[in-house]
């Protein structure tokens, strides 16, 4: 049976024309969301309809015309023209920061704790997430977890791990979005808070003045994913007191990267971010001879190139690996598909590889595309089989039914045998019935 | 199936009763048979065995 299921990662705009109305009403009482929206704005009215910021009014003369909400209206000319309240403490009320930490840093930061969640889910010992993030990793269907064992990584986490890390953020993000209600957080803040945090200036401190308990959640949430940076402050203990107090989080925190470039969209940032443990400039090798070299010492990057190759040899700075039917086919069976690994090797390509054209040798991208044909060369679809039909009519009449209840997989009209799909065979079977004891 | 030699495959496999038993209810057409449900599994993985017995680029398995 052919199972596979495709990573859907959708955009900030399809999020948000999901949420029901009410929510979204609530969402532009924040003047940081209305800009991100109208930000996104060259689209026709159509789907600025559907975000309910345009609401439907009869005009006079019985015309159909477009009312701006008013909410989002108000707000919008807030974020635009300044006034309202401040939307976050700037942090200048707790001083310099003695700590601060530079933008590098920052980057560096936002990558090591996203290199830790990858590594976690592809199993390298030594990656330790908390609770709270593994329990979202299987909420959303990259992890899967057997009662009181650790949990594994599932086809869809897979996939997930080859995209780039823009793509990875906001899928991520959308999951947890999600499922903030079931775990008892506001929807409206958190998302609102986003919004605040993509405006920020990186390399800025902002203080947690005034952030409700939710949200003070949701920041140490961002801060396990790499989105911001907050340092842990062991307190003083006083001289009475006998235990350690715990550290305490700092009241100062610090967006990175990740967070600023997540609301602009998954497209516009695939080229600011650096994949993680490579820098920026591609690291791969591959030979036509089904060689593949890559020059990395990260622990990620080897694993992943791992997921579809055989491992040959090791050394400090490059790994030597074979591209082998074994190999891809096993990726295959595990739900990469073909296209995901030539993407993966196209956009992880060494600089020598790009001056090159095509960038890799086509050998390759058409054997491994060969490899998943192979193993689609028989494809299985579970039915059920109607023959010995006693006329042409019945058999007729079913058929016409199966095909309008969208179940029908299979026809022979000349032998009058039909394949109909397990799901719709119930219902079919009833029709049938009802059609022999009426005639 | 996507060519007509699969089937033929398909075909002598379950002639020569190669899973244990036979397996194909119903011959629908050149690119469709009507098989038991539990022999997917087995045969997939007949299937595979066959193809690796063709020739492609050297895998680990012949090198000697």
């Amino acid at each position: 049976m052919k199972l596979r299921v495709q990573l859907q990662c959708k955009n900030l705009h399809e999020y948000l024309r999901e949420l029901s109305p009410e929510v979204l009403d609530r969402l532009y009482d924040h003047p940081a969301t209305c800009l991100a929206v109208y930000r996104d704005h060259d689209e026709c009215v159509s789907v600025l309809a559907g975000l309910r910021l345009w609401h439907s009014q009869q005009l006079q003369g019985g015309l159909q015309g477009y009312i701006l909400n008013p909410v989002f209206k108000d707000n919008l000319r807030i974020a635009l023209l300044g006034g309202g309240k401040a939307w976050a403490d700037e942090g200048s009320s707790l001083g310099p920061d003695r700590h601060a930490r530079d933008i590098l840093s920052l980057d560096r930061y936002a990558m090591e704790r996203w290199e830790v969640i990858l590594q976690f889910m592809v199993g390298s010992p030594g990656a330790a997430v908390s609770q709270d993030l593994a329990l979202l990793l299987v909420q959303a269907g990259l992890m899967k977890s057997e009662a009181g064992e650790a949990p594994y990584i599932t086809s869809a986490g897979f996939q997930f791990l080859l995209l780039d890390t823009a793509s990875q953020l906001w899928y991520f993000t959308l999951q947890y979005l999600n499922t903030a209600q079931s775990r008892g957080m506001e929807l409206v803040e958190i998302l609102s808070f986003l919004f605040q945090l993509s405006f920020s200036t990186l390399g800025r401190d902002y203080s947690v003045e005034g952030m409700s308990d939710s949200l003070l959640t949701f920041l140490q949430h961002l801060r396990e994913f790499g989105l911001v940076f907050q340092r842990k402050v062991r307190e003083h203990p006083l001289p009475l007191c006998q235990t350690p107090l715990p550290p305490r989080k700092s009241r100062r925190y610090y967006p990175t990267r990740l967070a600023i470039t997540l609301a602009a969209g998954v497209t516009s940032t695939s080229s600011t971010l650096a994949t993680p443990g490579t820098g920026d400039a591609g690291f791969i090798v591959v030979e036509t001879n089904y060689r593949l070299y890559a020059y990395t010492d990260s622990e990620l990057q080897i694993a992943l190139v791992a997921l579809f190759s055989e491992m040959l040899y090791r050394f400090p700075n490059v790994v030597v690996a074979q591209v082998t039917r074994e190999s891809v086919q096993q990726a295959i069976a595990n739900g990469i598909t073909a296209q995901q690994i030539i993407h993966f090797l196209r956009t992880r390509a060494h600089p020598v590889m790009l001056k090159q054209t095509p960038v890799l040798p086509p050998t390759i991208t058409d054997q491994i595309r060969l490899w998943e044909l192979e193993r689609d060369r028989l494809t299985f679809t579970e039915g059920v089989l109607y023959n010995q039909f006693l006329s042409q009519v019945d058999f007729e009449v079913l058929r016409d039914r199966a095909q309008g209840l969208g179940c029908l997989v299979w026809q022979d009209v000349a032998h009058r045998v039909l394949v109909v799909s397990p799901q719709g065979h119930s219902e079919v079977k009833r029709f049938w019935k009802r059609q022999k004891s009426n005639t | 199936m996507h060519d007509p030699a699969m089937k033929q495959f398909l075909l002598f496999l379950d002639e020569k009763m190669a899973l244990g038993k036979k397996f194909i209810l119903k011959d629908l057409d050149d690119t469709h048979l009507f098989i038991l449900e539990e022999v997917v599994k087995t045969l997939q993985e007949r299937v595979g065995e066959k193809e690796s017995s063709s020739f492609g680029p050297d895998s680990s398995a012949s090198r000697s």
